[in-house]
């Protein structure tokens, strides 16, 4: 069970990478803007940064490599979302979608708070089961090298 | 090899992935080309920026973008060339489409610019609507448009094509979200970006 969670995680954050990477980076930062949190130039360095952080956490949850430290930038992925999405439901700012995977997917703000909330909980679960989290990982395999 | 050289290979190749996707998955079309014959385009053709912009009549940022536009362009007739094209969100917006046609046939009509400034200025109003159609045929009276005309150009097949010609045209542009504009052929996606480069074209 901990090994499918581990994995399904893992792709959350790939698609969600991937989805940003493979498109313009202005798109992205389209949706940052929506958000009204940070000034210009750090919404550009995040649109431009934050789908790379995403795709190599993702890739190092699902193999299972440096396991509970990709699994902390998981979490503090997932805290961030919440607080970003949170503070906009907070201040009624008119989004019509999430932007969370880019084209992929169209989500409401309201969805994924919920979401982004059970991931969260979900991957502070992984990190407390990890000796069963790191089954079939990488982690095990350099162990035993 | 290492853990820690496993997993800057695994780095490297994520990256060099990524950017080969990007190098062969790039948008086909690197560039739109200004139509000056275009019915949907005001300003000055041989003007220094020139703008084309995708737009969806039903999406709140671009009435906030033409709104926006607008007023610049008052500032700056002779500066700006500007430009609309069609990029309906119909998974988003149900009334993307037909507010599409409409404007469609009023370019037909020479009424694109008039028809639109009504669009815009009451998208809050029909968007909620479950049938916006009455509001925009009464919209089109208003301009002066041919009735008969504007009933054989929503029938058309015609309209329909350019209106999905041009979104398949920005979607091999890369575009995702609307409003998106390209101000000298640089890709900007926003209001917001869009009065930022429009500061480095016309510095206070």
């Amino acid at each position: 069970m901990y090994v499918i969670l581990r994995i399904a995680i893992g792709c959350i954050f790939i698609l969600s990478g991937l989805g940003k990477l493979l498109s313009p980076y202005q798109n992205f930062l389209y949706v940052i803007q929506a958000y009204q949190l940070l000034p210009s130039w750090a919404e550009v360095l995040t649109a431009q940064v934050f789908p790379w952080i995403e795709l190599i956490v993702g890739v190092f949850v699902l193999l299972g490599l440096w396991t509970p430290w990709a699994l902390r930038g998981a979490l503090l992925c997932f805290g961030i979302f919440v607080v970003v999405v949170g503070q906009a439901l907070i201040r009624a700012l008119p989004l019509e979608s999430c932007g969370c995977f880019g084209e992929l997917v169209h989500l409401k703000p309201q969805t994924v708070i919920v979401m982004d909330s059970v991931s969260l909980v979900l991957t502070y679960l992984l990190l407390k089961g990890l000796t069963r989290t790191r089954k079939f990982s990488l982690d095990v395999y350099f162990d035993n090298v | 090899m290492n853990k820690l050289q496993s997993s800057l290979v695994i780095v490297g190749v994520l990256v060099g992935l990524i950017v080969g996707a990007k190098f062969y998955l790039a948008p086909k079309a690197k560039k739109v080309e200004v139509n000056i014959q275009d019915a949907r385009a005001k300003g000055n053709p041989q003007a220094r920026v020139k703008i084309i912009e995708f737009v969806d009549f039903q999406c709140p940022a671009c009435a906030y973008g033409l709104k926006y536009l607008k007023t610049f362009f008052d500032q700056h007739p002779n500066d700006l060339y500007i430009q609309v094209r069609y990029f309906p969100l119909t998974n988003m917006h149900h009334h993307a489409m037909i507010s599409a046609l409409f404007s469609e046939c009023a370019a037909r009509q020479g009424k694109f610019w008039a028809l639109d400034d009504q669009m815009i200025s009451q998208q809050a109003q029909w968007a909620q609507l479950i049938n916006p159609q009455p509001v925009f045929q009464s919209m089109a009276s208003q301009v002066g448009m041919d009735m008969d005309q504007l009933n054989v150009c929503l029938a058309s097949e015609n309209a329909r094509k350019v209106i999905n010609d041009e979104k398949s045209l920005g979607q091999s542009l890369g575009i995702t979200s609307t409003p998106t504009y390209f101000v000298n052929n640089k890709m900007v996606v926003g209001p917001k970006s869009l009065a930022d480069e429009l500061k480095n074209h016309f510095p206070q």
